[in-house]
């Protein structure tokens, strides 16, 4: 049999024998480089999502795989019509029924819809045939089997990939799961789920992560943090009556801004307004003792804690969802204040305040990462505490690094002019070509 | 470098923003590819859905049948595994791959299958990048004595090439020599000149390379009149067209026309496409994969070419491909190395996304094609360790080119700023 296809190579026509004879013959590079890079290979893509008693899944197979397997192109003309493709959709499903089995943990407890319309969906290689399954389970099991068995038996190389979610349970696949014709049935459910548990885990990888490598967030922080062992020069902490009468009757005249004496209360101005001139005024001193200085720091920390909380879950759970370029801009904006704020004094005491308010921005910010990492919509509570527990231990190193070391160096004579003052004008000047660069879209830093 | 290759590699940098923008408006354009989008209802029954320009033959269909009513009779499985290799290498499908796989499915895990099932199945591994495993089988088949000659010979060629393709070039050269054993004369004067051809190929990739040049010439006016050498014809032409294109002789082209008129499969159109582009021929690239471009080797070919010449076209094609990269990535594939990485540089114009690709490449693959790929994206991203690795192989296998630096200079690498 062989030999006798080998001896065709000298009777046989001409093209396509040099490099490859029947199949048998072949050499050079050409031969060996060619399948590998030439098309994706075969797969399907599933999802399914589990919200209570309803169960749905979606299998989505390429046309190309089901024309080779069930001859769809009954004219055989090399076009796939939609009526040929429907025609034989009763046994596209079976094949699908029999490639995908998904057991509920309680046997015999779900009832079956009937199959969705046929349809259709594009992928990166062209259109496949949409199989969408629904169940009511009545008492939904711990979890469920998935045993995959598409094309096990006519192409060992097909994938499945899947994506699921366990809405009831919070149990999700973070990544697209793998899977392999015929190995051993996947388990998906909120107990004993690896699976999830791993999930959970690199969520708070991710939110550690994101803070570390987070330049605007940490930027922020540290220019906050930046005053917090020092404070403002006694002769200049209580201002004398006289110091306020003065500034404020050069700024704050009755009769000079309606608006703004209808919008603030006049005391609360003219507060605000005397501290900053206190301030302005008032050399920086090494804080005295540490316990004031590490309430400050818990202070500004927890402000920003709680705030980019709040706007993470509103985000993550779709109640608020500002459009991410107002968002990225306003937290260069915030770096560029809270920076500036160490050179000219524009809040002093109540830094929390401020902490807290764009805290709320950056939140929006931290909500965009978890966007990207493919989640939304229900069944994030734990993803969401896990990631922001990540956030909240990657800032509290930077904290821990931080604090002791601006502690240490307070009283040296350069902490104040070079660090703090050198230091903030820097941030500011970085943070405002970053605004520059998210509002109007533009590039002015190399790298990004 | 040349003068021209300096002058693209100075366009590159200089459109590199741009293309970045393109690429980014591009992904947006086609988000729907990459992510779930609505599944949809086709108008009427008469629309087209899908073009199979690859589908099974009815004698193709018929043959797989037979193989599935009787999963265990060898010789049905073989021929369905063979058809299926030999689909996989004219439509550059990698599923055809997988039916071969599955038709020798009951000898597939043996330690030890029958002859023809073991060389069906390096095939198939190696198609697969897995060059180790294809090499084992390989040689173990080479050391039977049991084993049949047409077998043996097709081993011997495919063994060459594996190491050929690995960089390891005094092995594929002994490879070639070995084809000339007694043991295999009985297969006659194809096999006999093939194994010259085996061995001229791999002279012209290093020292010997002058007279690899004169032995191809000297075959290729042999296969004029001797009639055992027309049906390698188109192969001695592909392998001068690639000794012609590294030592810069515009010969080349004549070469890869005359291949491509004997078998214009993918790996013989990336390479003439590849040859077109490096000669500021962009817009010949179009008409030469009109209709042709739906394998991803050759439609990323083909975005390279619009991106050059300013197509517009080039946006949709770049997402296009971007979304197959990632459609590989899900389903865990490394495959694509070489291609990805021409597809960030080129297309993208980000060589310090395409370096780390590159290198990951030169692990697995070191034709001479690999080692331009590194060599430049090297180059682009101011990586000299990258570099001297390109340069290190050249010392040791004396492999010149001349889109390659001369290896006996040091490395010269412009820092980035």
């Amino acid at each position: 049999m062989i030999s006798t296809t080998f001896s065709t190579i000298l009777r046989a026509p001409l093209r396509r024998l040099a490099r490859c004879a029947a199949g048998l013959f072949c050499a050079g590079s050409a031969w060996l480089a060619g399948p590998a890079l030439a098309h994706k290979p075969s797969d399907a893509y599933l999802q399914i999502d589990i919200d209570g008693p309803r169960v749905t899944q979606r299998l989505d197979i390429a046309l190309r795989d089901l024309e080779r397997e069930l001859a769809l192109d009954a004219d055989g003309n090399g076009s796939l019509t939609w009526g040929e493709v429907r025609s034989q959709w009763p046994r596209i499903q079976a094949l699908a029924d029999d490639g995908v089995r998904l057991q509920p943990d309680a046997a015999g407890a779900c009832r079956a819809a009937a199959p969705a319309m046929p349809q259709l969906d594009e992928h990166s290689d062209g259109r496949y045939a949409v199989l969408v399954r629904e169940w009511q389970c009545a008492t939904p099991g711990a979890g469920w089997q998935l045993d995959y068995r598409l094309f096990a038996g006519t192409d060992p190389t097909h994938r499945g990939v899947l994506q699921w979610r366990d809405g009831r349970a919070q149990g999700a696949a973070a990544v697209p799961v793998v899977l392999v014709p015929g190995a051993a049935p996947y388990r998906l459910g909120s107990h004993a789920s690896a699976a999830a548990g791993t999930s959970l885990l690199a969520f708070v990888v991710e939110g550690v992560h994101h803070i570390l490598i987070g330049t605007d967030h940490i930027l922020f922080l540290l220019a906050l943090l930046l005053p917090a062992v020092l404070v403002r020069g006694a002769s200049a902490a209580r201002p004398t009556a006289s110091g306020r009468r003065a500034w404020v009757g050069a700024t704050w005249q009755p009769g000079g801004s309606a608006a703004l004496r209808l919008a603030l209360p006049a005391p609360v101005l003219q507060r605000w307004a005397a501290s900053l001139a206190a301030a302005a005024t008032a050399p920086w001193q090494p804080a005295p003792a540490l316990a004031p200085a590490l309430w400050q720091v818990a202070r500004v920390v927890t402000a920003f804690t709680v705030a980019h909380s709040i706007t993470l879950a509103l985000a993550m759970l779709g109640v608020l969802n500002p459009p991410s370029r107002w968002i990225e801009s306003l937290i260069a904006a915030s770096v560029v204040l809270a920076a500036l704020n160490n050179l000219v004094p524009l809040i002093d005491a109540g830094r929390w305040r401020f902490t807290f308010a764009f805290g709320l921005v950056h939140g929006f910010g931290f909500a965009a990462v978890m966007n990207d990492l493919g989640l939304s919509g229900r069944g994030l509570a734990g993803p969401l505490f896990t990631f922001n527990l990540g956030v909240e231990l990657g800032q509290l190193a930077i904290v821990a690094v931080f604090v002791p070391l601006v502690w240490a160096l307070r009283r040296h004579r350069f902490y104040v002019a070079g660090v703090l003052r050198g230091g903030s004008a820097l941030i500011a000047l970085l943070a405002l070509a970053w605004l520059v660069e998210r509002a109007f879209d533009l590039k002015l830093l190399p790298g990004g | 470098m040349s003068h021209a290759l300096r002058a693209f590699s100075v366009r590159l940098a200089m459109t590199r923003r741009t293309a970045v923008l393109v690429w980014a408006a591009g992904m947006l354009a086609c988000l729907p590819l990459v992510a779930w989008a609505a599944p949809f209802v086709p108008a009427n029954d008469a629309e087209v859905v899908e073009t199979l320009p690859a589908r099974l033959d009815p004698a193709a269909r018929a043959a797989r049948d037979a193989w599935r009513r009787q999963p265990e009779a060898l010789p049905l499985a073989l021929q369905a595994a063979r058809t299926a290799i030999s689909r996989a290498r004219r439509d550059g499908d990698p599923r055809e791959l997988g039916q071969a796989q599955a038709a020798l499915a009951p000898w597939w895990a043996l330690p030890s299958p029958p002859p023809a099932v073991r060389l069906l199945r390096a095939t198939v591994r190696q198609s697969q990048h897995d060059f180790e495993s294809a090499l084992a089988d390989l040689d173990a088949l080479l050391a039977d004595a049991g084993v049949p000659a047409a077998v043996l010979a097709q081993a011997g060629l495919t063994r060459a090439s594996v190491l050929r393709v690995q960089g390891r070039y005094g092995e594929a050269a002994a490879a070639c020599a070995d084809l000339a054993t007694p043991r295999l004369a009985v297969l006659g004067p194809v096999l006999r000149w093939s194994a010259q051809v085996c061995e001229a190929d791999v002279m012209t990739l290093g020292p010997a390379a002058p007279a690899g040049h004169a032995r191809l010439a000297e075959l290729a006016r042999q296969a004029q009149s001797e009639r055992a050498l027309v049906p390698l014809r188109g192969w001695i032409a592909l392998v001068q067209a690639e000794a012609a294109d590294r030592r810069g002789d515009p010969a080349a082209r004549g070469h890869f026309l005359a291949a491509l008129q004997d078998d214009a499969d993918v790996y013989t159109l990336a390479a003439y496409a590849d040859w077109l582009l490096q000669h500021e021929r962009a817009a010949e690239v179009e008409p030469l994969l009109a209709g042709r471009a739906e394998a991803d080797a050759l439609l990323l070919r083909q975005a390279i070419a619009w991106r050059r010449l300013g197509d517009g076209r080039a946006t949709a094609a770049a997402a296009r491909l971007q979304a197959r990269f990632d459609a590989a990535h899900q389903r865990g594939d490394r495959l694509h190395e070489r291609e990805e990485a021409m597809f960030a540089w080129q297309v993208r114009g980000d060589a310090a996304a395409a370096l780390p690709l590159a290198r990951a490449n030169w692990d697995k693959q070191r034709e001479p094609a690999d080692a331009r790929l590194l060599w430049h994206t090297a180059l682009a991203a101011g990586d000299r360790d990258a570099a001297e690795l390109v340069r290190r192989f050249q010392q040791q296998t004396g492999l010149r080119d001349v889109r390659l630096a001369d290896p006996t200079q040091p490395t010269r690498v412009a820092r980035r700023p």
